[in-house]
Order: structure tokens, then C-alpha cells, then sequence
């Protein structure tokens, strides 16, 4: 089969949400990656056939983002752009159904890529108050609606959190957090390796500032534009394990490890990549960042949804025909220090993989020097439709700069699934 | 075949205009008399109803023909072809039958008059839909009844604002304003205005409802309350003419003195205002302007069989106010703009300079926030030259210094493709000069915008001997996309207009120098009708950039454009002008004052008091003494050229007709005289009048 390349990537800083981007909406950084790409690449804008991006917490009045996207970035309207949603794993499916579009013979060239903001997220009226609300609006006597009014309740007024009930699981009803406490109960992994792991993660996302600053484009802010975010405002320069200890349990007061400190952040960003066949990008003179070898994504159990890695992972190395060992450098969004401690204990746990993978043996062992070398999600931020993305790209040009041959992108999903792409240059 | 079709089909009579050969339709004396016949024959045959309309794509009626209006010679004359059109539109106004409009696209002047005769209007929601009564902006008033029935149909307020100002409106607002009736999509128009007939035959058409405030009602019916109204009126007619432009004036007395009254009465004191004002050598200037504006829209620079190059994507050389203004010009006509500058501090001030257009823009409602969001979108800052290589054309705005021009031309070549074009926004420094280093210099042109950008609507295309056809064709289609009116000039230093400017600057600062009174200088050039006094002006471009600008002419002219030691002085002080608050002028709070620390820098060795008359003409002939310079060296091939730009580009009175008008109205010969006294009484060779002037 052909490979499909990736040509090129950028992405924004990724900003603490309600920090310097809370006044831009995930419509916009969309639409600025993609011009800089287009201005990066020197692509005509009229030869992008599609652009796909993963978003999951669509704006109200950006509905398929990826057309909004499209269209605010100068490429012509008669271009195709759709919007894709797999919760947290929304960067990556944007990028694997390019894979998908092109193998096809669908589409030639793709732009897909993510986009989050956080702050943007709204408050909701409740529905008892909304259905009154409607009514009012209907309502033809003076009459009716005094009686409206009068029935409404102080407690109906209280706003809905957008973010709070993004985060929360619809089936098992279990905060993305508590899910991460489940699994830190179940394979027992402590307070102090969950800080540790959160410690390594702000150091090593500060020590790679200038390697991350190849793949942001900085963005000028501000009502005046009197600012300009050069680098992601997530990690910290300072952090000490006193201060992670300091913390208090988020999501079980009572007996929880899980805090704020070791979870990933609340963050604003995009990031977006142009796809297309190898062959493709060489007629056209580019010399392609990397190739998708393989992916995978799989189902498990939506409380148990940080070990959507343990389960993706092989899929997809299956797929490529590799091994665990054969990658030189893999990136898992970190959506909790816990999670991603019990996908690495799980893939290497000979048990998990017969019980659950129908395998004789574990799938491997994850290096932790191999794994997250620039930080992630508790450092740099989780942007959560943003992220699949941006871990192609940091991992894509990590293996440029090392020269390595595989590496690996993965991520877990709320909801309970797992994605994982297998990269190669 | 005449310009009138009448077709009376199941009783419903249909007037459509559609002038052969023409992309509008415009009355004239011919097309006026077809008309006149059209509606006898409608009032013998009485069909049930009468419906107008036009066959042109996006053009109801443009308007009477102006050129027939700038042959009338006289006062009488203007009189008559005033009566005439009277008598035929009182003719349709008196017809029996339901009248209706339809309005598909431009409706101004004779056209809108006309449709004001009829009794109901219907317009397109298009935005060629374009109503309005723009008379006075050619130094005359509406002559076919238009002060008569606006007044009548929307009210006197609206009909004093529209006349006045001369705004145009679109068929939504005139909807609103009870102009028109209703609005149907331009396609259903025409099958509309015969189903609205029919409506009205019906006696379907449910009666219209004025809705008025208490405050317009007693502004419009009481007599004190009319009386504040026009005081008002003329108070904002005067602060915007300054008493230059006597027509809104004239029209706003005959509206006084006819409101309220029989219209035969009124009409006859419109007609007798219009020709009143036709004959006003200030009309006959704003017609030459209307001319010269309509010449040069189009004016074929290069040859036609040139096509001009797409331009996809434009990328600016240098942010900062230019590149921004001009990035923001580029990204509202919906081409992206990439935007490069050396540090972060130049990107933030070009996204400011056009986010500050862009909002301005939301909040006169020239545009929605999407529209606003997506625009803006298309700048995106850099500080490297990437984006670039795809760009079809590249303008560079960085600061005025030869040597960082030309090091900037360099990197353009070597990151611009071969078939990018590299235009200069340079004010002074030649083309050639700045290119020097560029291996291909036929892709090499100037392309001088003016600030503010978004608001000056010219644009100097500067064409070197090396210049292809193809590149200029492109600037020059380029701009025009821009909505800018460009003049071609030759590639010398200052080009045309900041040649012509400096030294009227120059000499403002001289006169001070001498003890002129700042302010009485600047109210001199502003009693002449300039927008700004040349002081002010210089404190508005900044004196460290006007003194750049003026060093490099000198440098390049000699002697007669000698810099004034003031400036440079002035610029030595630290007092930068406005962007400082703090040069000629002190400001603050909204208000200015005289700085007068400027009068102990630099002093004349003679102080002598100079009368205002002195002053002007040493500030204006000044300027047309290069303007001759400029003739003669073919910077431009075109007195007209001059005209225009210097209008255009500098806010020259266009009541005056533009420079050259304006000395060719006071005589060559007498400038001649007057520039070779005004050198024999200052011992200023600079004054010595050129040879272009002395040979005329």
C-alpha cells in the first residue's frame, strides 16, 4: 500500500485555559494554524481538497468547525471540510480518517488537525429553567406568563458547567478524574508515583521549550495586541515536589491520590498537519516530516478509560508489524499521571495480555526515557480535541531530531477507548 | 432604437430603460423626450397601472447625464433643462393610474427624482441597490424635485439628511425611511412591481403607518421646531464645507422657503437654485473632478493586450502602520495577507493598525463581526520570509533608508519566486535606487500608498525603464482591486505627489522661520481650502519622517529644496509631531495648541511681516512651479495627472478642480509674474519660475 505522508505540522502555543487565548475561540486557532501551514508549506490554498479537524467541545455558533476553519483560513469555498469527534482522541481520528479519505481516492490533500478552547466552553441554563424560558417566549397573556415566572425555582437557576459535564462520562456517570482514581486504586499506584511522574513531566517540558518552539507558530493576543505567546504557558519553570504533595485530592477527598497537580491541564490550543500520498508530496518537492505506518483504536471499559493505550498499542503494532521495542520514541496524552502509569504497568503485564488481548505474552516494556520526552499533558496542557494532533507532530519531529525510524502516538478517550498511530520516517 | 420600451400588457403598462450601447442608463436630453412621449401615450391609453423599470444589470436610472449638464452656459439655460425635466416628471406624478418604481440597482439624482414622481417605489435587497440624491457633491441641488417630494415622502429631517450630505442609501434603509414600499429579491423585481400594481388595484395594500417620535414631530411640524432644525442643519453643512461648497447651502434655503408649501412654488425656486448654482465656478470644478475621477478609474496605463498577473496572496515587507494599514487593505478585499517584520513589536502595531479599521468599520456597520473575524484571519504576522515564495506580489513598507531597502530587496529575490512581483512603498527614494542589487529588475515597480491607507484613495505606481509591461499591468490591476485610483509616474526621487508637497511643507516651515504666526499659516492654507494646514500636516506624517523625506529631495533637487533648518531643528528637539503629542503643536485632551517653544530654534536673519496673501502664494505657487518641474521631465505625461493625485492623494480643495485647474484659473502668466516678484522680494532663487510655466 502507499504510504500516506505528513508533510508538515504546526501549532499553536497551548495556553492554560482562561489565560491569553480565553478571548479566542477554538474557530480561530484553528484557522490560524492552518493559515501558517499554508504559508509555512506554500501550498495554494485552492489545492487542499478537504480539511478535517477533531473538536469536542464544538462552539455554538461554529458548528462543523472544520468548514468555519476552512473558509477563515483563505482556502477557496468550493473545499470540502468536515469535523470529527472521538472525544480526546478527536486530533488523532482527524488525522487517521485523512489516511482514510486519501488511501480511498477520496481526497488528495488534507489538512487535519484539532482545536480546543477551554475557557470557551459555556455555562448552560438548566432544562427546567430552559423549558420555561421557551415558554415565556410563547406564552400570549400577561397572565400565562406571571404564572411561568412564579413557578421557577431559586435551585433552577443555577448554571450547568459545560466543561464539568464534558468531563464526565454518560454511561458510567464517572468524572474522567474518578476514573483515573479507579485505576490508581486498583493497581495500587501511589500518590508519590503519580507526583513524581507529574514532577518529570514540567521538567521535561521546560528543558524542551526551544525543540516544542520548531513546531509553534507564536500568536500575537490581547484586545491591543500587546502581547505574544511564544511558548506553551503550561510548565513550570519551579515546580517542587513539596508543592505537588501539597495538594489536595481532586476527585476523592477521602481517600484519592488523583490531584489537580498530577492530572493534565485545562488548556487552550490547535494544532493541525498536511497529509497526503508519499508520492504526492515528492512530485511536489516536499520532503515529508513522516509516514502513518499503522492505528488503531479499541473499546474497553468507559471506568477504566486511561488504559485506552494498554489496548490501542498493540492493535495498531499488530498492524505494523512491530514491536513494542522497535519504537524509539512514543507520546500518551497523560490525561492523568495514573492513567498513563497503569497502561505502561499494563503492557508490560503478561496477565493483562492474555486476559484481555488473547496474547501469550506482555506487549513490552515502555522506557520511560523513550516515553514523553518533552512532557505532556500535565505540562504542556491537554487541549482535548487538540492533543491527538500535536502528539503526531512533537513525536514526528522528535524522530527527526533523534533519526529514529518508529514511533508512536497515543492517547486514551473518555468514554472508554483507546488510539494509538504508529509514525515512521 | 430609443432607450424607452412601453409595453401594455392585460391593461398594466411597463416602462422599461435600457440606453443602447451603454452598461447604465442616464438621462439625457433625448432620453428625456422619449420619456415625455412614453408617458402621454400612457395618460391617452390609460392602462390601469404603470410600472417602471430598467433592463440593466444592477442600474435602476444613474442619473441625468453630466456631461450634457457641464455644456449649459448659462443661467437661463440651467433654468430651462431644469423646467423641462420638471414639467415631464409633474406629468407622471399627475398620471391617474397607480405609479410604481422598481428599483433594481443604482437609483441617484434625475433617477431617484423620477422614481420620487412616481406614487409607490419598490426596490431589490441587493447591494447594488444604491438611492440617494448626490447633486450637491457636484456643486448643484436636486433641479427635477427632488428638495420637493423627499421632503414630502420621508419626512423633513431624513430628506434635509439625504440632500445634504448626499448619502447614499441601500433599499433596506429606504425601506425603513418609507422611501420605498417594499423590497423583493432583484430576480422577482419586475413580476413583483406588476403584482404590487395589481395589489394596489385590489385595494389590498394595507395603509402605510408614519411612525414618528414626539421629537421629530415637533422638529418637523412646529415652527420653532423647524426653525432649530435648519439652524442645525446649516451649522453641520457649514462645519463640513467650511463655506466652500455653496449647494448644500443653496438647498437647504430653497427646502426652507418652500416646506410646507405649494409645490408648482416650490419647484420654481429649486429650478431658479440650480441654475443659481450651475453656473458657480465651483460646480464647474467638482464636474471636472467627477470627470478626472471617472478617467482615471480606468485609464489605460499600459497596453490592453497586457493581462495583468493574478495576485492569490500579497505579502508585506515591513509591519508598523504602512504594513499594517496596507495588509488590512489587502485582507478586506478577501487575499491573504503575510506580514513580516523583524521583531514582534512592528507585527503588533500592523495587527493593531488594522484590527483599530476593522473595528471601526463593525461600528458603522460597513460589515458584520463574521465578515470582520474572517478578514482579519487573513493577515498572518511573521518575522521570517516564509509564505513568501507563493506570494504573487510583494510590497515592501519598510523604513525610508536606502540601504535597508535595498538589503530587503535582496532577501525578497532570493525568497520570492521568479514570478513575484516586488513593489516598493517608498514616498521618495527611487525605485531604481532601491532595487540596485535585484538581479531580474523587470518585476521591480513602485506602488505608493498614502496614510492612512484604508482612506487615501490614491496610489502612486512608480515605473522604472527596466519595468515589465506585465509587472506594472499587475500593480496597476492590483491596486485598482484595492478600490485606489492610480497614476503612473516616472521613477524619480518624490515621484509626484511628495515632490509637489515638500516644498509647500518646506515653505510653511520657512514662513515660520520668519516669524509667521504658526496658526495664521495654517488657517491661510485652510482659508484656500486645503483640509489641514501644512503645520499641522507636517506634525500629522511626524517630523522625523516628513524631515527624512524632505533631506532625500534635497539631496536629489538641489537647492530650491533646500530642507528648512526649522525642521531638522525641530526634529533634533525630540518633538515628533502628533504620534508624540508633542511638535508644532502641543496635544492633549482633544485639543491643540501652538507649541511656542518651536519660534526660539530657528530664526531668519530678516523677520519681516508677510500678509496672508504673500503667504499663500509663496506655500501655493510653490507648488505649481514643481508641478511644472514635473510636466516637463514627464513624471507625468498629463496636467490632469496632477490634478488627481495631488486631490487624491493630499486632499487638494476639489472645489479648485485640482492644482493645475487651479493655475490655469488664475492664469500661468500671472504666476509667472507673481513667482518672479515673490523671487526678486525674498532673494529666493527657489521661486524662479520654471521653464514649463514661462513658455506658456
Amino acid at each position: 500500500m502507499e504510504r500516506i505522508a505528513i508533510v508538515d505540522g504546526i501549532r499553536t502555543p497551548f495556553a492554560k485555559a482562561w489565560t491569553v487565548f480565553e478571548d479566542i475561540p477554538a474557530q480561530k486557532l484553528g484557522a490560524l494554524c492552518v493559515r501558517e501551514l499554508l504559508e509555512r508549506t506554500g501550498l495554494a490554498p485552492g489545492l487542499v481538497d478537504e480539511v478535517i479537524f477533531g473538536c469536542v467541545a464544538q462552539p455554538m455558533e461554529a458548528s462543523n468547525i472544520a468548514r468555519v476553519i476552512s473558509l477563515n483560513s483563505g482556502i477557496p469555498e468550493r473545499k470540502r471540510a468536515y469535523t470529527v469527534s472521538r472525544n480526546c482522541a478527536s486530533g488523532l481520528e482527524s488525522v487517521t480518517s485523512a489516511w482514510e479519505k486519501i488511501i480511498t481516492g477520496m481526497d488528495e490533500i488534507v489538512i487535519a488537525g484539532g482545536t480546543e478552547s477551554m475557557s470557551n466552553i459555556p455555562f448552560f441554563f438548566g432544562k427546567e429553567i430552559t423549558k420555561t424560558l421557551t415558554r415565556l417566549g410563547k406564552a400570549k397573556t400577561a397572565w400565562e406568563k406571571l404564572r411561568l415566572i412564579a413557578a421557577v425555582r431559586p435551585a433552577q437557576l443555577k448554571p450547568v458547567l459545560g466543561l464539568v459535564e464534558g468531563l464526565t462520562d454518560p454511561v458510567c456517570g464517572l468524572n474522567m478524574g474518578s476514573t483515573a482514581e479507579v485505576l490508581a486504586k486498583e493497581l495500587g499506584i501511589t500518590r508519590q508515583e503519580q507526583d513524581d511522574f507529574a514532577l518529570r513531566s514540567h521538567q521535561r517540558a521546560v528543558a524542551a521549550r526551544a525543540k516544542l518552539k520548531e513546531e509553534i507558530v507564536p500568536v500575537i493576543t490581547g484586545r491591543k495586541f500587546d502581547a505574544v505567546l511564544e511558548d506553551d504557558n503550561g510548565p513550570r519553570e519551579n515546580l517542587t515536589p513539596e508543592a505537588l504533595a501539597k495538594m489536595k485530592p481532586y476527585f476523592d477527598r477521602a481517600a484519592g491520590t488523583v490531584t489537580v497537580g498530577n492530572s493534565c491541564q485545562v488548556t487552550d490550543g490547535a494544532c493541525c498537519m498536511l497529509v497526503m500520498k508519499e508520492e504526492k508530496a515528492k512530485a511536489m518537492g516536499y520532503e515529508p516530516l513522516g509516514y502513518i505506518r499503522s492505528y488503531a483504536y479499541e473499546g474497553l471499559d468507559p471506568s477504566r478509560m486511561g488504559l485506552g493505550p494498554a489496548y490501542a498499542i498493540p492493535a495498531a503494532l499488530k498492524k505494523a508489524g512491530l514491536a513494542l521495542k522497535d519504537i524509539g520514541v512514543t507520546e500518551i496524552n497523560e490525561a492523568f499521571a495514573a492513567q498513563v502509569l497503569a497502561s505502561v504497568r499494563m503492557l508490560a503485564s503478561k496477565k493483562f495480555a492474555e486476559e484481555n488481548l488473547g496474547l501469550s505474552a506482555a506487549v513490552g516494556e515502555l522506557d520511560p526515557d523513550k516515553l514523553n520526552v518533552n512532557g505532556s499533558g500535565i505540562s504542556v496542557g491537554h487541549p482535548v480535541g487538540a492533543t491527538g494532533s500535536r502528539l503526531i507532530l512533537t513525536v514526528l519531529k522528535e524522530m527527526k531530531r533523534r533519526g529514529l525510524q518508529y514511533g508512536l502516538a497515543s492517547l486514551c478517550v473518555g468514554g472508554g477507548q483507546g488510539g494509538a498511530v504508529v509514525l515512521e520516517r | 432604437m430609443g432607450a424607452l420600451n412601453l409595453k401594455i400588457e392585460n391593461e398594466i403598462a411597463v416602462l422599461a430603460f435600457d440606453l443602447p450601447g451603454s452598461r447604465v442608463n442616464t438621462l439625457d436630453a433625448a432620453v428625456m423626450g422619449e420619456l415625455s412621449a412614453a408617458i402621454d401615450e400612457v395618460a391617452a391609453k390609460k392602462p390601469k397601472a404603470l410600472v417602471i423599470t430598467s433592463l440593466k444589470d444592477g442600474v435602476f436610472i444613474a442619473g441625468a447625464d453630466i456631461k450634457g449638464f457641464e455644456r449649459i452656459k448659462n443661467e437661463a439655460e440651467a433654468e430651462t433643462l431644469a423646467r423641462e425635466g420638471q414639467e415631464i416628471y409633474n406629468k407622471l406624478a399627475a398620471l391617474e393610474m397607480p405609479t410604481v418604481a422598481g428599483i433594481n440597482g443604482a437609483c441617484l439624482g434625475g433617477g431617484f427624482e423620477l422614481a420620487l414622481a412616481c406614487k409607490y417605489r419598490l426596490a431589490g435587497t441587493g447591494s447594488k441597490v444604491k438611492i440617494g440624491l448626490p447633486e450637491v457633491s457636484l456643486g448643484i441641488l436636486p433641479g427635477w424635485g427632488g428638495t420637493q417630494r423627499l421632503p414630502r415622502l420621508a419626512g423633513l429631517s431624513r430628506a434635509l439628511e439625504l440632500i445634504l450630505t448626499a448619502r447614499i442609501i441601500s433599499g433596506k434603509d429606504a425601506l425603513k425611511y418609507g422611501i420605498v414600499d417594499r423590497l423583493y429579491p432583484e430576480t422577482l423585481l419586475a413580476a413583483g412591481a406588476v403584482d404590487f400594481a395589481l395589489e394596489v388595484l385590489a385595494g389590498r395594500l394595507p395603509a402605510k403607518k408614519k411612525k414618528r417620535s414626539l421629537l421629530q414631530a415637533f422638529l418637523e411640524d412646529t415652527p420653532p421646531g423647524r426653525a432649530l432644525m435648519f439652524s442645525q442643519a446649516a451649522k453641520k453643512v457649514l462645519e463640513k464645507t467650511k463655506g466652500f461648497y455653496p449647494a448644500p447651502l443653496k438647498a437647504l434655503e430653497v427646502i426652507k422657503a418652500t416646506c410646507g408649501g405649494e409645490i408648482a412654488a416650490g419647484l420654481e425656486l429649486e429650478r431658479k437654485g440650480l441654475a443659481a448654482l450651475a453656473v458657480t465656478e465651483v460646480s464647474r470644478n467638482l464636474v471636472k473632478v467627477f470627470f478626472l475621477n471617472e478617467k482615471f478609474k480606468k485609464f489605460p496605463w499600459v497596453d490592453g493586450s497586457v493581462k495583468p498577473l493574478p495576485v492569490d496572496k500579497c505579502a508585506v515587507a515591513g509591519a508598523g502602520i504602512m504594513g499594517g494599514g496596507i495588509a488590512q487593505l489587502v485582507s478586506s478585499r478577501d487575499i491573504p495577507a503575510r506580514v513580516k517584520d523583524i521583531n514582534y513589536e512592528a507585527l503588533k502595531q500592523a495587527l493593531r493598525t488594522a484590527d483599530g479599521i476593522y473595528r471601526y468599520a463593525l461600528k458603522k456597520r460597513k460589515m458584520n463581526k463574521y465578515q470582520a473575524a474572517h478578514k482579519m484571519g487573513l493577515i498572518s504576522p511573521t518575522l521570517t520570509y516564509s509564505g513568501f515564495k507563493n506570494a504573487g506580489l510583494v510590497i515592501e513598507a519598510v523604513v525610508e533608508d536606502l540601504g535597508i531597502k535595498q538589503k530587503v530587496f535582496q532577501e525578497l529575490e532570493e525568497n520570492t519566486s521568479q514570478h513575484t512581483i516586488l513593489a516598493s512603498n517608498t514616498s521618495s527614494l527611487t525605485i531604481s535606487a532601491i532595487g540596485e542589487k535585484v538581479r531580474d529588475k523587470s518585476r521591480l515597480a513602485g506602488m505608493h500608498f498614502f496614510n492612512p491607507v484604508n482612506r487615501m484613495p490614491l496610489v502612486e505606481v512608480i515605473k522604472t525603464e527596466h519595468t515589465s509591461p506585465e509587472t506594472l499591468a499587475t500593480v496597476i490591476a492590483f491596486a485598482r482591486k484595492l478600490g485606489k485610483i492610480v497614476v503612473v509616474t516616472k521613477d524619480s526621487p518624490g515621484f509626484l505627489v511628495n515632490r509637489i508637497l515638500v516644498p509647500y511643507l518646506n515653505e510653511a516651515a520657512l514662513l515660520v522661520e520668519e516669524g509667521m504666526p504658526i496658526e495664521r499659516i495654517d488657517a491661510v492654507a485652510k482659508a484656500f481650502g486645503m483640509p489641514m494646514g501644512p503645520i499641522e500636516l507636517i506634525d500629522e506624517v511626524g517630523i522625523d519622517v516628513g524631515a527624512k523625506v524632505a533631506k532625500i529631495l534635497e539631496k536629489a533637487y538641489g537647492d530650491r529644496m533646500r530642507v528648512s533648518g526649522l525642521l531638522e531643528a525641530t526634529k533634533h528637539a525630540g518633538l515628533l509631531g502628533k504620534k508624540k503629542n508633542k511638535g508644532f503643536y502641543i496635544y492633549g485632551d482633544g485639543e491643540k495648541k501652538v507649541n511656542p517653544g518651536i519660534y526660539g530654534l530657528v530664526q531668519a536673519a530678516v523677520k519681516r511681516e508677510i500678509p496672508d496673501e504673500t503667504a499663500l502664494k509663496r506655500m501655493i505657487y510653490g507648488m505649481i512651479n514643481e508641478a511644472g518641474r514635473c510636466l516637463e521631465e514627464k513624471v507625468v505625461d498629463d496636467a490632469q495627472a496632477v490634478d488627481i493625485a495631488m486631490i487624491m492623494g493630499t486632499g487638494f480643495p476639489p472645489f479648485r478642480g485640482g492644482l493645475w485647474q487651479y493655475a490655469e484659473d488664475t492664469g500661468l502668466a500671472n504666476i509667472v509674474i507673481d513667482l518672479a516678484a515673490l523671487e526678486k522680494e525674498f532673494g529666493a532663487p527657489r521661486f524662479s519660475p520654471c521653464a514649463y510655466l514661462s513658455r506658456r
